[in-house]
C-alpha cells in the first residue's frame, strides 16, 4: 500500500471504520433515548394522575376498585393529548427532570404560535416514534424550537407554585393521600378508635400481671435466642468480609469486575429483600429433623450474609484512597497495601456494623422463632395461639428487658469504636 | 554525554472518562541533585505528572526512564522495587489516622521486607532504630507512640517525610506538599525537604502552588499549562509577563514569606 505514489491509495473514509459508526450512531441513539426519556416521564405522571384520581372517585362512589372512568382508548387519548400539550409549554416535568427548558433561537422563550407548530408536529414525530431518529426531530425544527439546558443566568427563578412541575408535585402528592387514605381508612374503624378502647382492657391486664412460673423456662428459650443471634452473625461475618470486597464499586474496576458486582449486588438484594421469616420457613422444611434453632440460625445467617455485605462494601467504596496511595508509593505489594492503607480504614466500622447486625438479629430471632424457629419467639408463638394472654404478657417483658439491653450495649460499644 | 538522571519523554496521559487530556506530549529532564519545582494551576496536571513517574497512575503514552531503566516499560513486580527508591509526600499528608507515628513511619519500610513478617505487624529492630532516627530528624522523636491524627498538621506532614526518608530514597515526588498548611509551618516542612536535597543528595521534584515558595527553594522551575509545558528555567527567568502566561491574565502574584 505504501508503495503507491500520495493521492493514489485512500484510507477508507472514517465513517466506515468501527469506531468511526460508533461515533455516528451513538449520539443519534443518546439524543434518541434523551427524548423518548422525557416524552415517557411526562406520559406517566399524567396518566398516573389520572389513575390516582379515578381510583378515589371509584372507590367512594361505587365502593369497587377500578382505575379509570372513562374507556381505556379515551384514557390514552386524552393522557397522550395532555402530555403533548404539556411539552409544548417547554417546561414539563420530563423537561425538569432533564434540566432542559425548550427555548427558540438565542435562548428566547416560545411564542404561542410555536407551541402551536410544536404541538401539532409532536403527533407526526413523537408517536410514531421514527421521527425521534433525526438529531433534531422535524416538529422541533419546524416550531424552531430546542430543549437547551436550563440557565438560570440572569434570569430569577419563579416560585414552586408558578410553575407547571410544582403545581403537578402538589397535586400528586394530594391526590396520592387521597388514595391511600381511601384505600386504608374507613369510617367506622375510625369511629371505633376513639370510642371502643375499653375493649383491650382484659388484654392489658393479663399482659402486665406476669405468670411466675414460666420465668426460668423462658430465660432459658431467651439464651437460646440470643445463641441463635450471635452464631448466625459470627459466621456471617466470615462470609460477608470477603464478599464485601467483591462487592464495592471501586475495587471491582473493568468488564469482568463490573460483572461480578452488578450479579453479587443483584443476588444480595434479593436474599435481603425476602424477608427471614420466609428463610426461616424454607430452611424449617429443609433442616428440621429435631432442632428447631438451627433452621432459624440459617435463616438469619443468610440474611446478615447479604445485609453485612452491603453496609461493609459501602464502607470499602469511601475509603479514602490518598492513603492506598501513599502506602503503594513506599513500594508496598498488595497484601501490604490491604494491610496498611485498607484494613486500618474499615476494621472500626467493619465491628461497629457486626455489632448493630447483631443487636438486629437478636430481635429478628425472636420473630423467626415465631414460625418455629425456635428460642424465644416459638414460646412466645405458643401462648399466643393457645390465647394464655397471661404467659405471653410474661415472655413479652422479657423480650423487651433484652431487647433494650442489648441495644443500650451495643450502642455504647459502638459510640466507643466510632 | 552521560544520560540525565530522570528523563520524561513525550508523556501524555488521557483519562478515559470524558477523554479529558491530563498531559500533553510532555518532555523534559532532570538532573541528578536538583531541586525542581513545578507550578502551574490547579488542574493543569501537576499532581498526574508526579504521579506518573511512580505509575501510581499510567501514563497513556510516552516514556520516563529514572537512571537509564525505563519505568514505563517495568513489570509491576520489578516497578515495585523501584518505587523503594522513590519516596512521596501528599498534599493530605495521607497517613494512618488511627495508628501511632512509629506504624506510619515504618510503612516506609514495607517494600524492604518480607510480606509475611510485615502483616503481623513486626518490623526488624534495624528498622525500629532508623525510624527513631528520622523521627528525631524531623523534630518529633516525642511524639513517636502519639496518634497520628492528634498531630498538628505540619506535624503530620513531617511524619510523612519521615516515612519518605525511610526508604532511602534517591528522588521524592512531593504533590503540593504544603498547600493544606499555614505560612509559618509551610517554611519548616519546605526547610526539610531543602535539606534532603543538600545533605542527601535526593533529586526533589515538588509541585507548589506559591510562586514565592518556588522561587526561593527551587534550582529549576517548569511550568504547566493544560497539561503542556510552558515554561523550563531557572527561577529567576520568571518575570511579569511569563507569570501572566502562566498564571492567566487576571493572576496577582501572593507572597508567602
Amino acid at each position: 500500500m505504501t508503495n503507491y505514489p500520495d493521492g493514489i491509495v485512500k484510507d477508507p473514509p472514517k465513517w466506515l471504520t468501527p469506531q468511526g459508526l460508533l461515533d455516528i450512531v451513538t449520539p443519534v441513539l443518546q439524543g434518541m433515548g434523551q427524548r423518548l426519556g422525557v416524552v415517557f416521564l411526562d406520559l406517566l405522571a399524567v396518566g398516573v394522575v389520572w389513575i390516582l384520581v379515578s381510583y378515589t372517585v371509584n372507590w367512594h362512589s361505587r365502593g369497587e376498585i377500578s382505575y379509570t372512568l372513562a374507556p381505556w382508548w379515551l384514557f390514552g387519548l386524552v393522557t397522550v393529548e395532555l402530555a403533548a400539550l404539556w411539552e409544548s409549554f417547554g417546561h414539563s416535568l420530563g423537561f425538569k427532570v432533564a434540566r432542559r427548558e425548550l427555548v427558540g433561537p438565542g435562548g428566547a422563550p416560545p411564542t404561542p404560535g410555536q407551541r402551536v407548530r410544536y404541538f401539532l408536529g409532536w403527533h407526526f414525530t413523537v408517536l410514531p416514534l421514527v421521527g425521534l431518529v433525526f438529531q433534531r426531530p422535524w416538529h422541533e425544527r419546524w416550531a424552531g424550537l430546542s430543549p437547551q439546558p436550563i440557565s438560570l443566568e440572569g434570569r430569577i427563578p419563579p416560585p414552586w407554585w408558578r410553575t407547571s412541575v410544582g403545581i403537578y408535585v402538589a397535586v400528586f402528592l394530594v391526590v396520592g393521600l387521597a388514595a391511600a387514605t381511601s384505600t386504608t381508612v374507613d369510617e367506622e374503624s375510625l369511629n371505633r378508635l376513639f370510642t371502643q378502647a375499653w375493649r383491650t382492657v382484659k388484654f392489658w391486664r393479663a399482659l402486665f400481671s406476669p405468670d411466675q412460673s414460666i420465668i426460668l423456662p423462658s430465660i432459658r428459650d431467651l439464651l437460646v435466642t440470643i445463641f441463635m443471634a450471635v452464631m448466625a452473625t459470627s459466621f456471617a461475618v466470615v462470609v460477608a468480609v470477603p464478599l464485601s470486597f467483591l462487592a464495592a464499586r471501586n475495587l471491582m474496576r473493568g468488564p469482568l469486575g463490573r460483572l461480578i458486582y452488578t450479579t453479587l449486588r443483584g443476588a444480595l438484594s434479593i436474599m435481603r429483600s425476602i424477608e427471614p421469616i420466609v428463610w426461616a420457613i424454607i430452611f424449617l422444611v429443609w433442616v428440621t429433623a429435631r432442632r428447631a434453632p438451627f433452621a432459624g440460625v440459617l435463616a438469619l445467617w443468610v440474611h446478615s450474609i447479604a445485609d453485612l455485605t452491603k453496609l461493609y462494601a459501602e464502607r470499602l467504596e469511601s475509603i479514602d484512597p490518598g492513603l492506598i496511595e501513599a502506602i503503594t508509593a513506599t513500594g508496598a505489594n498488595r497484601l501490604q497495601v490491604l494491610r496498611y492503607a485498607v484494613v486500618p480504614q474499615i476494621i472500626n466500622p467493619y465491628i461497629s456494623f457486626t455489632l448493630y447486625r447483631w443487636d438486629i438479629n437478636i430481635r429478628m430471632a425472636t420473630v423467626v422463632g415465631v414460625v418455629g424457629g425456635g428460642g424465644i419467639g416459638q414460646r412466645l408463638f405458643f401462648y399466643l395461639k393457645n390465647l394464655a394472654w397471661q404467659q405471653a404478657g410474661t415472655v413479652m417483658i422479657l423480650i423487651v428487658i433484652l431487647v433494650w439491653a442489648i441495644d443500650y450495649l451495643s450502642a455504647r460499644l459502638r459510640a466507643k469504636l466510632a | 554525554m552521560a544520560e540525565p538522571y530522570l528523563v520524561v519523554e513525550n508523556l501524555t496521559k488521557v483519562y478515559e472518562r470524558g477523554q479529558v487530556v491530563a498531559l500533553k506530549d510532555l518532555s523534559f529532564t532532570v538532573e541528578k541533585g536538583e531541586f525542581l519545582v513545578v507550578i502551574g494551576l490547579s488542574g493543569s496536571g501537576k499532581s498526574t505528572l508526579l504521579r506518573c513517574i511512580n505509575r501510581l497512575i499510567e501514563p497513556t503514552a510516552g516514556r520516563i526512564f529514572l537512571s537509564g531503566v525505563e519505568l514505563t516499560k517495568l513489570s509491576p513486580r520489578a516497578m515495585r522495587h523501584m518505587r523503594r527508591k522513590i519516596g512521596m509526600i501528599f498534599q493530605q499528608f495521607n497517613l494512618i489516622k488511627r495508628a501511632t507515628v512509629m506504624t506510619n513511619v515504618l510503612t516506609g519500610r514495607l517494600g524492604y521486607n518480607p510480606t509475611l513478617l510485615t502483616l503481623l505487624g513486626r518490623f526488624p529492630k534495624r528498622d525500629r532504630e532508623l525510624a527513631l532516627k528520622n523521627l528525631e530528624r524531623v523534630g518529633l522523636s516525642e511524639k513517636a507512640y502519639v496518634r497520628a491524627d492528634e498531630l498538628s498538621g505540619g506535624q503530620q506532614q513531617r511524619v510523612g517525610i519521615a516515612r519518605a526518608l525511610m526508604q532511602e530514597p534517591e528522588l521524592l515526588l512531593a504533590d503540593e506538599p504544603v498547600s493544606a498548611l499555614d505560612p509559618a509551618t509551610s517554611h519548616s516542612v519546605m526547610q526539610y525537604l531543602e535539606q534532603m536535597n543538600k545533605e542527601d543528595g535526593v533529586t526533589v521534584l515538588a509541585s507548589l502552588h506559591f510562586l514565592s515558595l518556588a522561587r526561593r527553594y527551587g534550582t529549576r522551575i517548569i511550568a504547566l499549562k493544560d497539561g503542556q509545558l510552558v515554561f523550563d528555567g531557572p527561577p529567576e527567568a520568571i518575570d511579569e509577563v511569563k507569570f501572566k502566561e502562566i498564571y492567566g491574565e487576571e493572576a496577582e502574584e501572593v507572597e508567602v514569606r
